[in-house]
């Protein structure tokens, strides 16, 4: 009876022990819901479900029918209360619009990318490296077709014990040339919690 | 000697509880359109699943060169049903295009009602669409 105790005991520290380890592991990009603020796939399914719907518009057939425009990106605007990357979120509908192939991409939005392009060309020019005739000369940059603006905002409602969070991603494509909106959508995501009674 | 026996039994019992939670169904149902050929097909793995949302239309069309898909999906339920799919796209050859970039949508049909999900190509090279649907406790 001693034995079989002694052996309860040991076996009972070792699952106690066991479920003290921190366990690392990786998971599914696309999990379940865990908290009420953004999250990482609510960004990726925002993002796809932009892109889709501005590959489908009827405002961009005619510009995709026959050439392939030259867009911008504006970096998107956060007008929520919470940190997040748009600078990412911007990059990943630049990344998913260029794989689609029905569109050129300039980087002129993107902080300093304009001084950096200039500056580049200079510093080539002035070191005295390169062949003057295949020097890169300035003024000869691809001209823009459209651009492209974003942003994110935010309501959030709180009731007792529970929280109703409510995000907006609002998008607009413009032409350069005529100033018209060629497309724009918005994806919207609702969740809601509650929180227990006993606990945090 | 007893009370080793319970002990034994409760032991074995919540071996088997936990044995059964860790063999969750991670399968589902699967909608393989192919606009080339015409055909579709259904590919059922899930019981439970297939019992509860069932496929009740499929069409296709292109736009501005690139393939759309439109499946229409159905609940048998009375109570509301939530559920994750993802439309992926394969070329002629039948090779993934940047699946990475496709990812499960959350999608909530209420009691017997019929939701339309749509799914565009994400290059003109996309070909035949693959809807897979799985239930939302899957996603962890």
């Amino acid at each position: 009876m001693k034995s079989t105790l002694t052996a309860l005991s040991a076996l009972t520290f070792a699952l106690l022990l066991a479920g003290c380890a921190t366990t690392v592991q990786e998971v599914p990009l696309d999990r379940a819901a865990a908290t009420t603020k953004l999250e990482p796939q609510d960004v990726r399914r925002t993002v796809e479900k932009m892109v889709e719907s501005l590959l489908v518009a009827p405002g961009v057939r005619e510009f995709v029918s026959d050439r392939r425009p030259v867009l911008d990106i504006e970096p998107m605007k956060n007008r929520s209360t919470q940190h997040i990357d748009m600078l990412s979120i911007t990059d990943s509908v630049r990344m998913q619009l260029l794989r689609s192939g029905l569109f050129r991409f300039v980087d002129r939005s993107a902080a300093g990318t304009v001084g950096t392009d200039i500056a580049r060309i200079d510093q080539e020019n002035q070191l005295g490296l390169v062949d003057a005739s295949k020097a890169v000369k300035a003024g000869q940059q691809t001209a823009l077709d459209m651009y492209l603006t974003g942003t994110l905002s935010e309501i959030k409602n709180v009731a007792g014990r529970s929280v109703d969070q409510y995000y907006k991603f609002s998008m607009i494509l413009k032409d350069l040339k005529t100033g018209e909106i060629v497309w724009a959508d918005e994806k919207e995501i609702r969740k809601a919690s509650t929180r227990p009674v006993f606990g945090m | 000697m007893q009370t080793l026996e319970r002990l034994a039994i409760a032991a074995a019992l919540a071996a088997g509880l936990i044995g059964l939670s860790g063999c969750a169904d991670t399968a589902g149902t699967v909608v393989t359109i192919d606009p080339l050929t015409g055909s579709t097909l259904i590919h059922e793995d899930n019981t439970r699943l297939s019992r509860r949302v069932q496929v009740r239309g499929i069409n296709y069309d292109t736009v501005n060169g690139l393939q759309r898909a439109h499946i229409t999906l159905g609940s048998t339920r009375h109570g509301r049903v939530r559920v994750d799919y993802r439309i992926c796209w394969f070329d002629a050859n039948g090779m993934e295009i940047d699946g990475d970039t496709k990812t499960y949508r959350a999608l909530i049909i209420e009691g017997r009602d019929t939701v339309t999900v749509t799914g565009v190509a994400n290059s003109p090279a996309g070909v035949t669409a693959k809807l897979r649907v799985r239930e939302t406790s899957q996603s962890e």
